[in-house]
């Protein structure tokens, strides 16, 4: 693996050279044939079915219901993860086998459409009003780049905060007035952090969900303020709100909760009692099998407001490859992937939401308070908002730079104002 | 008594031309040294010439593995010595070289002249120090993970039988670099102790007992005969370090992800961002010529140490 990078740096750079002397086509286009003729192979990248049996069976039945359609059309899937999701599609393009169905989140839309990776579905009808009428609005700007849309939403990933009742009585709080503000947090997180004898936190008093970089958390406490992170591709937060934000994530971390702190689990740590209050993702497991009817009674569920109510929400949206020789049939799939049924086993596989209109009545929102909770809440849906085309990259120049503000090694006020230069 | 063999002088100072079967012969052993070498030649070729000459071709580019490029001439190299993340990861990456390098070569050294000894279990001990070198840097990794953890880790247990406070290693900017560091010096001990071993068991029996025979300590034995005989093969460990600590990824990429912020980013870790991340492959192309050039420099300075040491 050590040298597995610069070899494969190497033989994508081959690659792509190779493949810039021919046009990299392996199939013969099926695009205009009848489906029930159309005959090859569809490759579908998506981070939706996880590669567990569950999954894969989940996932077969997408294929069989396509298969109504597209007898003839082989289905290839590749179950990726948000992590290695770049990576699988920068080498297929390299390798001159590009994926017909990529699944991918908030933020990537852009970047790639920009670079005409992604095809632009107002080909196949997609428009804001269908977003609207069929599915969740909020994700309206997530799959917009230069005015076209080129994904649909499968499902939303909304996260809510949490806080633990008991914690909150044995501090003195009401649990049934929670803190909403940025303001009102601090101080009900530093009542809430537990210490022992030597200062050590032992059970933080808010868990910022921000383990490996502040991106996600900064754009939420910076919406809840009523700033979006970006407006029309231009940075909004190299301002006063953006400075008072980070100074704000800066004076919580190491105070209430450890940098860096996380469970083997990767679970929310309000979840498991290791913080008493936290931000959490769109589902809990109540059952015995989770973490139990009774730690679920503990919990009680709001949204920041500091201006703003808000909820952030990401999603899993589908897109077709612009270099697909089954764009026809690509559009098929991801029809047969928009199904509601099928949205609703994909929001169960993965404890999210629906992304279809009445995601409050979704069996997903019925099965426990935390996503009834966020789904109601779609309304108030924020995220990065219109991103500019270089976001890829941004995303690690947040992490890394935010990182550095708040562990004390660079100015916030210089890391604000270099991350808004950096974005193009 | 010593004898000169003397080459008998040429009856003529004319070259005698070869005959039609010894030039038959020549062409023969021509024809069949290339067609030994063909394999190799096709595989380098292929697998390191061409694609060299694609990422010197790519890094003056700006593909992104889109519809459109255009030339950008040396503007990716003038953008890296703008880059902080690519500056901070050149200076870790030399900072890891400069300091796993020879502190692993020395132990390594001092393990395996351990290991030359005529010592009891030394089977197992041998298999004990290869073992590192043969386990996957993922699960070499994930046990470190818990060594360093910050709450039930066995690095904070032991120091705290001192009273020493806990330090939180991988997730504190001061420390999750050293840290990594004694990882990479661990696992890397067993190739370079098995190579040291075999060096040593070459080290010429009768020169030792000469020296023995003159008077010579343990250590003037060492200094004076063992040192220059392992030579040559300091140098090939000195080189495949240089080339592996350059390398370093993937126990940087299961521990940290190069965080805390950028403070164990290294330079391949920041190639593969780019590249394969950021989908910048004609900036991590520009980012790959340079690491090449670094390491050429590195082993250019090794080979000078090398020679100097022999001249002494």
């Amino acid at each position: 693996m050590r040298r597995g990078v610069g070899l494969t740096l190497l033989a994508a750079a081959l690659s792509v050279l190779v493949s810039s002397c021919g046009n990299g086509v392996i199939e013969k286009s099926t695009d205009g044939v009848p489906p029930a003729e159309a005959t090859g192979t569809l490759r579908v990248l998506l981070p939706s079915f996880p590669p567990s049996t569950k999954g894969k069976e989940a996932f077969q039945k997408v294929v069989d219901d396509f298969h109504k359609t597209y007898p003839k059309m082989k289905v290839e899937p590749d179950f990726a993860t948000y992590k290695n999701l770049n990576e699988k599609m920068s080498t297929s393009i390299a390798a001159g086998i590009p994926y017909d169905v990529m699944v991918t989140g908030v933020g990537w839309v852009q970047p790639f459409a920009s670079k005409n990776i992604f095809e632009d579905l107002g080909k196949y009808g997609v428009t804001p009003d269908v977003i609207k009428e069929k599915s969740t609005p909020a994700l309206i700007p997530a799959v917009t780049y230069d005015k076209k849309l080129y994904a649909y939403p499968l499902i939303a990933d909304a996260r809510a905060v949490a806080l633990r009742k008991s914690a909150f009585r044995e501090a003195g709080l009401d649990p049934s007035k929670p803190p909403k503000s940025l303001a009102e947090l601090k101080v009900a997180a530093e009542k809430l952090t537990k210490r022992d004898k030597n200062g050590n936190i032992t059970r933080s008093g808010f868990d910022l969900a921000s383990a490996t970089g502040f991106r996600q958390s900064f754009t939420t406490f910076l919406a809840s303020t009523g700033t979006p992170l970006y407006v029309g591709g231009e940075p909004n937060f190299d301002n006063k709100a953006g400075l008072d934000t980070l100074l704000w994530i800066k004076s919580m971390i190491n105070n209430v909760q450890p940098y860096g702190q996380t469970n083997a689990a990767q679970q929310p740590l309000v979840l498991t009692g290791e913080a008493a209050m936290g931000i959490v993702n769109g589902g809990v497991d109540c059952s015995a099998d989770g973490i139990g009817q009774k730690n679920c009674d503990d919990l009680e569920f709001f949204r920041f407001d500091s201006g703003k109510e808000i909820e952030y929400v990401g999603g899993d949206l589908a897109s077709i490859g612009s270099r697909s020789r089954h764009k026809d049939a690509a559009w098929g799939f991801i029809q047969t992937l928009t199904k509601p049924t099928t949205l609703d086993a994909i929001a169960k596989l993965n404890k999210k939401i629906p992304a279809y209109k009445d995601a409050s009545n979704s069996p997903q929102a019925k099965s426990n308070p935390l996503s009834q909770f966020v789904a109601d809440g779609l309304v108030y849906a924020v995220n990065e908002n219109e991103v500019p085309s270089n976001w890829l990259e941004m995303r690690g120049n947040f992490d890394i730079q935010l990182t550095q503000a708040v562990l004390g090694q660079k100015d916030p006020a210089k890391v604000l104002h270099n991350l808004a230069g950096q974005s193009r | 008594m010593s004898t000169t063999l003397e080459r008998p002088a040429l009856r003529t100072s004319r070259k005698v031309p070869p005959s039609k079967d010894s030039r038959t012969l020549l062409k023969s052993q021509i024809r069949t040294g290339w067609a030994l070498l063909a394999p190799a030649l096709l595989h380098s070729g292929i697998f390191i010439v061409i694609p060299v000459v694609a990422v010197l071709v790519l890094s003056l580019t700006n593909y992104s593995f889109g519809d459109t490029w255009a030339w950008v001439g040396f503007g990716n190299y003038a953008d890296l010595f703008g880059d902080v993340d690519f500056l901070a990861s050149l200076w870790h990456t030399v900072l890891y070289a400069i300091v796993v390098i020879p502190i692993s070569m020395a132990i390594s050294l001092a393990v395996a002249l351990g290991l030359n000894q005529k010592i009891r279990g030394l089977s197992f001990f041998r298999t004990a120090f290869y073992i590192p070198t043969v386990t996957a840097t993922v699960a070499v990794a994930t046990i470190w993970l818990w060594i360093y953890n910050p709450g039930s880790g066995l690095a904070n247990g032991f120091l705290s039988l001192f009273g020493f406070a806990p330090n939180r290693w991988l997730a504190d900017p001061a420390t999750a670099l050293p840290s990594l560091m004694v990882v990479g010096i661990w696992q890397g001990l067993g190739t370079k102790v098995i190579i040291y071993l075999a060096a040593l068991q070459g080290v010429s029996r009768d020169l030792l007992e000469s020296s023995e025979i003159d008077g010579a300590n343990r250590w003037q034995k060492f200094a004076n005969v063992t040192w220059p005989a392992i030579g040559p093969v300091q140098f090939f460990v000195l080189i495949t370090s240089i080339v592996g600590t350059f390398q370093v990824f993937d126990l940087v990429y299961v521990m940290t992800q190069g965080g805390p912020g950028s403070e164990t980013r290294v330079l391949v870790m920041d190639i593969y961002q780019n590249a394969f991340q950021d989908l910048k492959l004609g900036y991590a192309s520009a980012e790959t010529v340079i690491m090449m050039i670094v390491i050429a420099l590195f082993i250019g300075v090794g080979r000078l140490l090398q020679k100097a040491d022999a001249n002494d």
